[in-house]
């Protein structure tokens, strides 16, 4: 259902993964999310900005994250995101999945 | 799902938080480009760049909330739909029943929405208030009537414990609420003018007339279509004559309501100007009749002549209907509390006795929303039991369908076991489940809205069975519509959820392997079934009690003749013959009548035998029978020869004949069980009946036996015939005794009467037989419906029990295979297996004889000549449904017993 391609991801449907993946390390507001992505991935990875949204929503109603209204560090008024017990049970399938397509890519590729 | 609900309803609030959270992006964003440099108008440019289109991404992340469920719902329908193609038989059955079943109870729910729910078609319904009053029974210990109503010219029912309720009060009255009340804004009266000759350019036809006070259309708050409406101006004695007519009535005497403002008409020959025509949805405050004319309540003087001016001023004649519109911020208790003191002070001066003092009547105001309750009273108990009783049909279609899917489900159980072990959510399957069960009760419903109209259309037939002036208007509508639809999606849930948590539930594995198995669900099955037998039995029991109802109406001796006989009505008074000329035109009209080669006799009287009333229309007011006062006696004013026509037998005496003319000693023959009561085993003949009210006294000249007049039902029927000739008559109805079928006679009738006076209408061309059946119609009504209603419950459940058995059959095959294997006669076999369709019809029973017991208490009022509890009527709708049941259980026990042991030994 419903997973559309993320021109800028290098993988397709792991926007998800890695916005749980980041509030699996703490919470955030939504850009703060892609600044933490962008910065961890050493800039290597862009998150096209724009549909971290639907993402976000997608994400809260499955029940897998939480959003609160809060303060970002600069002090403005913002949704904080955290995530759930469920997430983080989402995040910890979608790892062993993830690990186990790569590695599928990497036999085929022969960089293994 | 319900999660995904909530975020639709508080879709504004989230909509701005999403707003916000995306402006926060993009101030962020920019901020940061700005921090490394680049001009603030390119910043936010850059940051809006790299965002993509904002609006877009709000669209989706909304989507987000909904479109999950609306496409896979839209999946499970694509999905539901093909499965029901690919089981066409089962779908075409389950749609059908659903159909019968829902098409049945969206006809009953119109007529009680028509009945007892709609509310009057005009502003503000909730502040009219009807009047009423009620007063300790009438009657005192010597069955004298002692009340200060001495006559009434209308209705008075019975209440609770026996007291007396009714809405007509004196016209004084009237005036006094209508002129003295601090809490309502108008009060106004009406009269039911029944059936009056109004005639249009020469031609007759007779209409629904109510004569209303000056108050009646302001109070109702009623716009004219046309013209003006009547108001206070016009009730009054010195004002030009005036009606307002119908829109339907317009149409169809003027060509439209515009054409038929200032027109003339004659009303029983009394010259009216049209001034106004009502709006077409505006009906008068009485569903059960519909108004063609409106007149002035003053105008009644002309009308119905001499007769009636003296009612209209008595203070102790009840014959005027009121209502009023409340004030605004005055409830119906505080309008209570106002008035109820001010009748009690007026109608406490209208007693001259201290037994009429001491049961007064109390003024009770009543919700007028619904206007008059005629109709309610006498539709709201058997409306409800049908209803009852096509609620139970449904209830057996559903189970039924519950059981088809049932059986379906041993098909799909690997399909949706496949579903469910490949990660497929238990809801997720129910979902889809009960979507492709509520699809097919969608479907059953809108077939059944199909169903409805043309039963609508039957029932009104039967209701009305060829009444001219039947006025209720079932019909589909928003609120029939919305209960169509919630009852549609009710039984999909109801039927479907049972099969769907089974099939989904915990033990799937099993199924994957051999796709057997499924012991509960044969135990969900069989009580499906019982269910059904048992709610079949009702339904048959209930009709059992009807049909044996109706059976002895029609066996009870009426004491007069049933077959050829041809009624029919006119009012020679309504196209202007008067006394003494009226009684020389309708002695002239019977011998002519009676000349018709055919005719063996012809005579007439002041209504039809079954119609006869008790004490009142022409002569009113107590009856005495020397010193005692006659009680429940019904008076019937005929004319020569009647009793010969009617073949009622003469016990005594001579009957009414041509000698009794206007100017002769006033006579009277009396039935024998009035004889009996009153003048004990003394000669009655020569003796008196006597009318002080009316100042009339009548020499007994003969005895007749006894009849049933009035209603079939009245074992204690006592008649007085007194000739027509000797009272005031107004409109007659003439009898014909003809060899073979009357009916060939009408239009011979009808050219007589032409011949006489073409101003004439003939009214209610009937045979007697359909007359006395339409006495007991509602008994008529309810064995038809009831008869049907108890095939199609206990075909319903013989389909279930036949399924539960083919079932039982297959499942069992390798036991069967043994048995027969080992010399297993066949007659064993078939016994082993009916033995279980009767424990099954068994159990049913057990459980629905004590209910059928009980809910039958419910309806003895409709019963005639047999106990709720009815043991033959139970002995035999208890074989009926073994017998079905027997038959239903008979094919799969026959497949059983012709089954090849071997090759069901195989198949195991």
């Amino acid at each position: 259902m419903g997973r559309k391609p993320q021109k800028n991801d290098s993988l397709p449907g792991s926007l998800d993964m890695l916005i749980l993946r980041t509030l699996s390390l703490r919470d955030l507001h939504g850009y703060g999310i892609v600044q933490f992505i962008q910065q961890s991935s050493a800039n290597e990875l862009l998150v096209e900005e724009g549909s971290l949204y639907p993402a976000l929503q997608r994400l809260e109603l499955n029940g897998w994250i939480e959003g609160v209204w809060g303060v970002t560090p600069n002090n403005r008024r913002a949704r904080i995101y955290t995530i759930t017990a469920a997430g983080r049970e989402q995040l910890s399938v979608e790892t062993r999945q993830y690990a186990k397509l790569t590695l599928a890519i990497a036999r085929v590729m022969g960089t293994e | 799902m319900l999660r995904r609900l909530q975020y639709w309803l508080q879709r504004d609030k989230r909509s701005r938080a999403l707003q916000e959270e995306m402006d926060l992006h993009l101030t962020e964003k920019a901020e940061e480009l700005e921090a490394g440099g680049m001009p603030p108008e390119r910043a936010r440019l850059e940051a809006r760049r790299q965002f993509g289109s904002v609006a877009r991404k709000h669209e989706e992340s909304r989507e987000v909330w909904l479109t999950r469920f609306l496409s896979e719902l839209a999946q499970d329908i694509r999905y539901g739909a093909r499965s029901m193609a690919a089981n066409k038989t089962f779908s075409a059955l389950a749609v059908l029943s659903l159909a019968l079943g829902i098409g049945a109870n969206t006809a009953i729910y119109s007529f009680m929405e028509a009945i007892l729910l709609r509310s009057l078609p005009v502003a503000d319904p909730e502040s009219l208030v009807v009047f009423n009053w009620q007063s300790p029974p009438p009657h005192n210990a010597n069955k004298e009537w002692v009340h200060v109503m001495h006559g009434i010219s209308g209705l008075a029912w019975p209440g609770a414990k026996g007291i007396m309720v009714s809405g007509m009060f004196p016209h004084a009255a009237f005036e006094r609420m209508r002129d003295d009340n601090p809490v309502f804004s108008t009060v106004f009266g009406y009269y039911n003018g029944r059936r009056r000759t109004v005639s249009v350019n020469g031609q007759a036809l007779l209409a629904n007339a109510e004569y209303v006070t000056g108050g009646y259309f302001r109070g109702l708050a009623v716009s004219p279509a046309a013209g003006r409406l009547v108001e206070p101006a016009d009730d009054h004695p010195s004002a030009p004559p005036v009606a307002v007519i119908s829109f339907s009535a317009s149409q169809q005497r003027f060509g439209g309501p515009a054409a038929a403002i200032g027109q003339p008409i004659l009303v029983d020959n009394i010259p009216f100007t049209v001034i106004g025509v009502t709006p077409p949805a505006f009906f008068g405050v009485d569903p059960a009749i519909v108004p063609e004319i409106y007149l002035p309540l003053q105008t009644i003087l002309q009308i119905e002549g001499p007769s009636v001016a003296r009612d209209f001023t008595n203070q102790n004649h009840y014959w005027i209907e009121m209502m009023g519109r409340l004030r605004p911020g005055v409830t119906m208790a505080q309008a209570q509390a106002a008035l109820a003191p001010r009748f009690h002070q007026w109608v406490e001066a209208t007693a001259s006795t201290d037994g009429e003092r001491a049961k007064l009547p109390a003024l009770v105001l009543n919700p007028g929303a619904a206007g008059l309750g005629g109709l309610r009273r006498e539709y709201a108990k058997p409306i409800a039991v049908l209803l009852a009783m096509v609620g139970l049909i449904l209830a057996i279609t559903c189970a039924n369908v519950a059981n088809l899917l049932l059986a379906r489900a041993s098909v799909r159980r690997r399909e949706i076991a496949v579903r469910l072990s490949l990660g497929a959510g238990r809801f997720r399957v129910v979902r889809q489940l009960l979507t492709e069960s509520v699809l097919l009760a969608s479907l059953g419903g809108a077939f059944g809205v199909l169903f409805a109209v043309w039963s609508m259309r039957t029932l009104t037939f039967l209701f009305s069975r060829g009444q001219e002036n039947f006025t209720l208007h079932a019909g589909l509508n928003g609120n029939v519509l919305a209960l169509t639809a919630a009852l549609s999606v009710l039984c999909g849930v109801l039927f479907g959820l049972v099969p769907a948590l089974q099939a989904t539930g915990p033990d799937v594995m099993p199924a994957l392997k051999n796709g057997r198995g499924g012991g509960t669900r044969h135990r969900t099955q069989q009580i499906l079934v019982v269910a059904q037998i048992a709610m079949s039995f009702l339904i048959l029991f209930a009709a059992g009690l009807f049909v044996r109802t109706l059976n002895q109406l029609h066996s009870v001796q009426l004491g007069y003749a049933r077959e050829n006989i041809l009624l029919f009505t006119m009012n020679a008074r309504q196209a202007g013959h008067r006394d003494p000329e009226i009684v020389t035109f309708y002695m002239n009209l019977r011998k002519r009548f009676e000349e018709l080669p055919g005719v063996q006799s012809a005579s007439f009287s002041h209504a039809t035998l079954i119609a006869s009333p008790r004490a009142g229309g022409i002569l009113r007011g107590p009856i005495k029978a020397g010193p005692l006062a006659v009680d429940g006696a019904r008076v019937l004013p005929s004319g020569p020869r009647y009793l010969s026509t009617m073949q009622i037998p003469l016990l005594a005496g001579r009957e009414i004949d041509g000698r009794d003319q206007p100017n002769s000693p006033p006579v009277a023959v009396i039935s024998e069980r009035l004889a009996r009561t009153y003048f004990g085993a003394e000669n009655p003949i020569g003796r008196r009946i006597s009318f002080p009210e009316e100042k009339r006294d009548f020499e007994i000249i003969g005895v007749s036996a006894d009849l049933r007049n009035g209603s079939v039902k009245d074992e204690g029927a006592m008649s007085i015939f007194v000739p027509l000739s000797q009272v005031t008559p107004g409109g007659v109805t003439y009898a014909l005794r003809s060899v073979g079928d009357p009916l060939r006679f009408a239009n011979s009738v009808r050219e007589l009467v032409r011949q006489a006076d073409a101003a004439i209408p003939v009214t209610n061309i009937i045979t007697q037989a359909t007359e006395i059946d339409r006495s007991i119609n509602r008994e008529i009504l309810f064995a038809n419906l009831c008869t049907g209603f108890a095939i199609l419950a206990l075909l319903t459940a013989c389909v279930g029990l036949y399924g539960v058995m083919s079932y039982s059959v297959t499942r069992q095959m390798a036991e069967i295979g043994i048995r027969m294997a080992l010399g297993a006669q066949r007659r064993v076999v078939i016994w082993m297996v009916l033995r279980r369709v009767l424990l099954l019809a068994a159990a049913g029973l057990a459980v629905s004889v004590p209910v059928a017991l009980m809910a039958s208490r419910l309806v003895k009022s409709f019963l005639f000549g047999t106990q709720p509890n009815d043991p033959g009527t139970l002995a035999l709708a208890g074989a009926i449904l073994l017998g079905a049941a027997i038959l239903a259980g008979y094919a799969p026990a026959r497949r059983a017993a012709r089954m090849d042991p071997l090759t069901a030994l195989r198949q195991e």
